[in-house]
């Protein structure tokens, strides 16, 4: 079932176009992987998504309804810029936020509360944010998003400014929510979490959209270019191989970086002929490679 | 989303009560009017020293046996609790001086012969630094009713000399057509009311003035924190931007309320103060005579006064990205809460006025300048309700430009926008 689509959603600021036309669905249950560069249109396009601005273009559907102010109910957000007050007390503020989205002061409170022993920190109830280190605060931030349990959630840089092990806490949460039936427009800057969360993606470049898809298709779409190669001994001339572009020599063999898939198996065959091989491997492009290349390229 | 409204202005409130800010200006200013209505009673507590016992003035009787015995006698039939006469037989000042020293006395009183006027002395008071003024008074007007008495002596009865002692009654009367036919038995009745009015006008405008800066100011700081904060773009996720701006106008209204009220008991539990008791009646006031047309209006046209620069302020705060260009950014606001202030300030003896007629019926100044014209001047009821009109359409009005400017305002951040700006990006947000 679709909980979000966009379809050829357009915005403009004055002469600028913020977003170009871009068309994406998020699943029930799905972690949708929206990735750019600063300034590519990601959070004019999950503005647009909340309601926050109004797109000047295209459509935009939740669970194949138009926006209406019902939705907020069903909406979560954690912004870029963590949003809490600072001097107010936590539990005060977040029950506060999640009374404004429909729950009771009852259930938003236990709601609260879990979560809160979900992240080992039962004692921030009573305490300020400005009394909490960063990355706490973050994690308070992503309580007030959650704490209504939100249909559709939409974080913005969910995981920049953490620790690797609240990384990981927040990354298993994300994925309990996505597996409770949680739809999650997810947007960041690191591929790692993407390729590990997301099953589909839209690189945005200069508000255009270059990339989109199944991570899987679009990896099997690049052409694997670099070759692993592991070997006893040594292997000469590797170099005047046809479709070898370059060899770089390592601790316990070569990584080589070809122009065509055949020439892999012409290396596999040279490297058998003259020693033993222990491993060899064609490896596919990473999404770190992919996002340079696309973005990269145009970046000049 | 009714609730919301509720909710939102449940939170401002409590959050605002409890800050410590709010507690401590609080009970500073009602410390400092607790001190400012006890003031005259400690001055007197300090400057009389002993214990509200009568302050004795020597009498140096020496050749004025007479005048000496008339003062006492005044002083018994005046019956002061503050002074009392002390005679000291012969013509030595030592025994006084002694006496002043050791504080028996405040001070002592000689009579000298004047040779220019044969029937009364020169009266000389000699006391360790200055007379205090009550003192003098008291003293002027004790041998003011002395010399009377010697002077015309047997001639003139005890009545007579009271009546030529009455100060002349004067009062006036105002005779236009819309003026009340009022009997004379009313008339004093009228002139307290009148008191008590101009006292009605004078204070709801201060309040007006005061509770006006102080929220106005705390609605912008509010909204402007929220906005650097960030935490404006959850809530406007959230919940409508009018729920949200009326939620907080309403909520620090309530502060504001609260605040007024906690001095309000304040001044009533020091004028329930046994030293203070007197001090309405002093000044012929009574609570009775407050004129409940002038209170009413006066109250509707404060509430709806305050909602006016309210929402202005409200939207000034969401323009501002950062608190501290906030003060700047008020300016014009805050210029026109004094112009609305002075104007009524200026005009209370003035009701008349062609600028205060005018101003009467500018939304943004008839809260003062209408409430002048009510209590202290005649002012038709249909000119009442079409000022009262004008101001609630103008909060309908400037309570949606608002709500707008919100909106667009609370997105963007950097340099506080010009109009102009505003408007591309109300056009580009399309709200």
């Amino acid at each position: 079932m679709v909980a979000l689509q966009l379809d050829h959603v357009f915005k403009q600021y004055g002469e600028k176009t913020a977003v170009n036309n871009i068309s994406l669905q998020v699943e029930q249950g799905e972690i949708y992987g929206l990735l750019g560069a600063n300034g590519a249109g990601k959070t004019t396009t999950m503005r647009m998504v909340l309601g926050l601005i109004y797109p000047d273009g295209g459509d935009i559907r939740y669970h194949g309804k138009p926006y209406s102010v019902e939705l907020t109910r069903v909406m979560g957000y954690l912004p870029e810029e963590r949003g809490l007050y600072p001097k107010v007390k936590i539990s005060d503020q977040i029950i506060y936020l999640a009374r404004l989205r429909g729950m009771s002061k009852l259930d938003a409170d236990k709601s609260l509360r879990y979560w809160l022993d979900r992240f080992e920190v039962p004692e921030y109830y009573d305490k300020r944010i400005e009394e909490l280190s960063k990355g706490n605060q973050q994690k308070m931030g992503f309580i007030a998003a959650i704490v209504h349990k939100p249909q559709i959630l939409i974080l913005d840089e969910a995981f920049s400014g953490l620790d690797p092990v609240n990384v990981e806490l927040l990354k298993v949460t994300v994925k309990e929510l996505r597996d409770s039936g949680t739809s999650i427009l997810f947007s960041t800057h690191r591929m790692e979490h993407v390729e590990e969360l997301c099953r589909r993606i839209t690189i945005l470049h200069r508000s255009n959209t270059v990339v989109q898809g199944d991570i899987r298709e679009i990896k099997s779409r690049y052409p694997r270019e670099e070759v692993i190669l592991y070997t006893q001994g040594q292997v000469n001339r590797l170099d005047s191989i046809p479709g070898v572009k370059s060899v770089e020599s390592v601790e316990r063999g070569y990584h080589i970086h070809i122009s065509t898939p055949d020439t892999a198996q012409l290396i596999l065959q040279h490297a058998m002929a003259e020693t033993t091989v222990e491993r060899f491997e064609i490896k596919e492009p990473t999404l770190n490679q992919i996002f340079i290349q696309e973005v990269g390229e145009s970046n000049e | 989303m009714n609730s919301n409204l509720g909710t939102i202005i449940g939170f401002t409130f409590k959050n605002k009560v409890k800050t410590k800010s709010f507690l401590i200006t609080t009970l500073v200013l009602a410390i400092l009017i607790t001190i400012g209505m006890n003031l005259p009673y400690l001055i007197k507590q300090f400057s009389g020293g002993d214990d509200g016992k009568a302050k004795q003035i020597g009498l140096l009787v020496g050749s004025q046996q007479e005048t000496a015995a008339e003062l006492q006698k005044y002083a018994e039939a005046a019956g002061s609790k503050d002074y009392a006469f002390v005679p000291y037989a012969g013509s030595s000042e030592d025994a006084l001086k002694q006496d002043v020293k050791d504080g028996k006395l405040e001070g002592y009183v000689t009579f000298e012969e004047d040779p220019a006027n044969k029937s009364f002395p020169k009266v000389v008071y000699a006391g360790e630094g200055d007379m205090s003024q009550s003192l003098g008074t008291y003293l002027q007007g004790a041998l003011q009713n002395v010399k009377t008495t010697m002077i015309t002596k047997d001639s003139l009865t005890a009545e007579q000399i009271s009546a030529l002692n009455q100060p002349v009654s004067f009062s006036s009367l105002d005779i236009s057509d819309n003026a009340k036919a009022s009997s004379g038995k009313d008339a004093e009745k009228d002139r307290n009311q009148k008191i008590m009015n101009y006292v009605t006008v004078y204070f709801l405008m201060i309040l007006f003035f005061s509770s006006n800066m102080m929220t106005g100011n705390m609605i912008a700081a509010e909204i402007t924190a929220e906005k650097s904060s960030r935490i404006m773009e959850i809530l406007i996720t959230s919940v409508k931007p009018l729920h949200q701006m009326f939620g907080k106008i309403i909520g620090i209204f309530l502060v504001g309320i609260v605040q007024i009220a906690a001095f309000g008991v304040v001044i009533g539990a020091n004028l329930m103060l046994p030293n203070n008791v007197g001090m309405l009646d002093e000044f012929h006031l009574s609570l009775a005579d407050i004129n409940m047309e002038v209170l009413l209006y006066g109250l509707a046209f404060y509430i709806f006064g305050y909602f006016l620069f309210a929402v202005l302020y409200a939207a000034i705060g969401s323009m501002v990205s950062r608190t501290e260009e906030l003060g700047q950014a008020v300016m014009p606001i805050t210029m026109l809460g004094l112009a609305a202030f002075y104007i009524g300030i200026f005009s209370i003896n003035t009701p008349g006025s062609m600028l205060i007629k005018v101003t009467s019926f500018i939304p943004f100044t008839a809260p003062t300048a209408m409430l002048v014209r009510i209590g202290m001047g005649e002012v038709p009821v249909w000119q009442i309700l079409i000022s009262l009109a004008l101001l609630i359409v103008s909060i309908l009005v400037f309570g949606w430009l608002s709500a707008k400017i919100y909106r667009t305002g609370v997105l963007m951040y950097g340099k506080r926008p010009s109009f102009k700006e505003l408007r591309k990006a109300m056009k580009a947000y399309k709200i």
